[in-house]
């Protein structure tokens, strides 16, 4: 009788234990609904060219170029997850000539499918900054997808004739920001 | 699928592993006490636990958040809740889960009326998760660093260990003298699958720049050390769990050893001071081990165009792989299993059998006893600790009840029942701790559930 006494009682604490317990209304599918929005900022390109370096044995280089690989698009997170991109672009400029900058997009056929141009008067004494933002979205971002190699192209306009002695550089610094989306 | 990944990351940001048995801890009604104290006061003939029902422990704790912060059906968007989870926690807050099952277990008694000891012995399958939250990983990953130019974002926020093993154990307890009783219990484990990645180190941190727009480095030294993991990730991976559970259980698993120490002292006949040290043990993983290491420095300048007419062309994307591989070694390596220590200060009362009474028993003379207890474990940073003040009391005859007030890091207001009760030779147990959480379970910090079945022949201590 004793025995069937405590059972009783036993159990009837664990149903009350349970039946007063409750639980607010949990929806774990809101899961899915999982969106990240980071945004990164990173460097995209530098150079830093004295004047000098517009001189090869005292003649003038007016054109100068350079073909790098652009390949982070390699990476298929990146590839699918990008929304945005925005490439900002400073260049400054304390040589006394004016240039004009070209950073061509190039496909995998060779083919340039987007230039970005910059003008940088010359410097007369003063830093002359130039500040460019170029924003890849949508179809745009769809061409820098696109791109396998960055060329960087430099064309000096006519003015006072540099020497190996010249003074003064063309530099810039360039940043990307990155926004992704990942679902 | 890489959602589920990233949600798993999180949640394992978010939990923490207490094992903290404070009802079982010294309820020597209940045969298991002796899994908690191998010099605990219990006395038998002999017991055995029903198989696979004996023993049934579940311990989730999480010290910054509840499942009802992240997934209240409350029409907030579920990702201003993971912001604000992430705002309201620090790199300090862990999640843990603690699960145990005894697959068989049983004792017995050896040698004659006027010296002898007694035998424990069985095995139990655990399974244990502790993750930090990874703070920063999760801040760069949700947020970004735009709006963080300048933050030193700290690899070392990414701390956690899984482990899945079986534990063999076989203990002896003995009262050495009148009033003392020690006991130890040696360990066997068998690890079925050990994730671990504690001592990670590392940075990324981008500031602005002068030569480039900005200066960013990342220095990563990060490992995960993986254990009888490797044959399911394989890919075309046509293992059969369930059998390779089965014989990972049974002693197949990457094998250690450990041990347990515990006494039960009376100074006088109603106070009684116990202590416990259990788990002084390692496992050595050698078998189908699989570590992932991402070390290196890259420090990122973006494309550098060279105008002097030499074509050197350079890949970033191969930089930086280069810079920092993820190299995959297949060196042994060891683990410790996290060690816990229990004491205990117990003040009993109300001799229900008055003072005249000499009679030895194994069971307690007294009706009442208050008593206070540590609890301390080893954890991958700072040690988790908890303070426990309880009330025991034999109800009637064969049902008895301890009442404890916890005090750690999930909570202040940790108030725990167990109860233990014997029909003829069976027993049964259930203790269930946090119960003011229970009004409602999603905003719980940490629950904790233990239940079993026994059969117990009481020692009768008498000379046949």
């Amino acid at each position: 009788m004793k025995a069937y006494l405590i059972n009783r009682f036993f159990g009837i604490l664990i149903l009350a234990l349970f039946s007063f317990s409750c639980s607010s209304d949990l929806d774990f599918n809101q899961a899915n609904d999982l969106k990240l929005e980071p945004v990164f900022i990173t460097n995209l390109s530098y150079f830093d060219i004295p004047a000098n370096d517009f001189v090869d044995n005292g003649t003038e280089q007016n054109i100068s170029f350079d073909a790098q690989d652009f390949d982070v698009f390699r990476d298929s997170f990146l590839r699918e997850n990008l929304r945005r991109a925005d490439f900002s672009f400073e260049i400054t400029n304390t040589i006394n000539r004016a240039y004009s900058f070209d950073l061509n997009l190039i496909d995998q056929n060779d083919a340039v499918i987007y230039t970005i141009r910059m003008n940088i008067p010359a410097s007369t004494g003063t830093a002359v900054i130039r500040n460019k933002t170029e924003i890849f979205e949508n179809a745009k971002l769809d061409l820098l997808k696109a791109s396998r190699r960055m060329e960087f192209v430099l064309v000096m306009a006519p003015g006072p004739a540099l020497s190996e002695n010249s003074l003064g550089s063309l530099k810039l610094r360039s940043s990307a920001t990155v926004y992704l989306v990942v679902e | 699928m890489r959602k589920a990944y990233l949600i798993l990351l999180l949640l394992i940001s978010i939990s923490c592993f207490s094992q903290n048995k404070q009802i079982l801890y010294n309820f020597t009604s209940v045969p298991q006490s002796l899994t908690t104290n191998p010099g605990a006061d219990f006395k038998y003939n002999y017991y055995f636990g029903v198989p696979l029902l004996s023993g049934v422990s579940l311990n989730v704790g999480s010290t910054g958040f509840s499942t009802y912060d992240l997934f209240a059906n409350d029409g907030v968007n579920f990702n201003s809740k993971l912001r604000n989870v992430l705002s309201s926690t620090s790199r300090k807050d862990k999640v843990t889960i603690n699960e145990q099952i005894e697959l068989f277990t049983g004792g017995f008694k050896v040698g004659d009326w006027q010296d002898h000891g007694y035998v424990s012995f069985g095995m139990y399958q655990e399974f244990d998760f502790l993750s930090y939250m990874p703070k920063d990983l999760a801040i760069l990953a949700l947020d970004g660093n735009k709006h963080q130019i300048g933050k030193v974002f700290n690899f070392a926020d990414l701390n956690l260990k899984t482990e899945m093993l079986s534990v063999l154990h076989f203990g002896y307890n003995k009262n050495i003298r009148e009033n003392l009783i020690v006991g130890a219990r040696a360990k066997i484990y068998s690890s079925i699958f050990n994730a671990t990645s504690t001592n990670n180190s590392g940075y990324i941190y981008t500031v602005p720049g002068t030569t480039t727009a900005y200066e960013q480095v990342i220095y990563s030294n990060a490992q995960l050390n993986t254990s009888g993991i490797s044959s399911y990730i394989e890919e075309n991976s046509d293992i059969d769990a369930a059998s390779d559970i089965q014989r990972k259980t049974f002693l197949g698993g990457n094998l250690g050893l450990g041990f347990d120490l515990g006494f039960t002292y009376y100074p006088k006949k109603n106070i009684q001071i116990t202590a416990s040290i259990l788990d002084v043990g390692f496992i050595k993983h050698s078998k189908e081990v699989e570590s992932f290491t991402y070390k290196g420095l890259y420090k990122y300048e973006g494309i550098n165009p060279s105008f002097n007419g030499v074509d050197d062309p350079r890949s970033i994307y191969q930089e930086f792989k280069d810079a920092i591989p993820l190299d995959t070694i297949y060196t042994k390596y060891t683990t410790w299993r996290p060690t816990k220590i229990n004491a205990s200060y117990q003040y009993s009362f109300d001799d229900s059998r008055g003072a005249d009474c000499n009679c030895i028993n194994n069971d307690t003379p007294y009706k009442n006893a208050v008593g206070a207890q540590l609890f301390v474990m080893t954890a991958p940073r700072a040690p988790i600790m908890a303070l426990t003040g309880y009330y025991r009391r034999n109800v009637f005859d064969n049902l008895q009840m301890k009442a404890t007030y916890t005090v750690d890091s999930y909570s202040f207001t940790n108030i725990g029942l167990g109860l233990s009760t014997n029909v003829g030779k069976f027993n049964m147990y259930v203790l269930a701790d946090n119960l003011l959480e229970y009004r409602d379970i999603s905003k719980a910090n940490s629950l904790s559930f233990q239940f079993g079945f026994n059969f117990i022949f009481k020692d009768n201590n008498e000379p046949f």
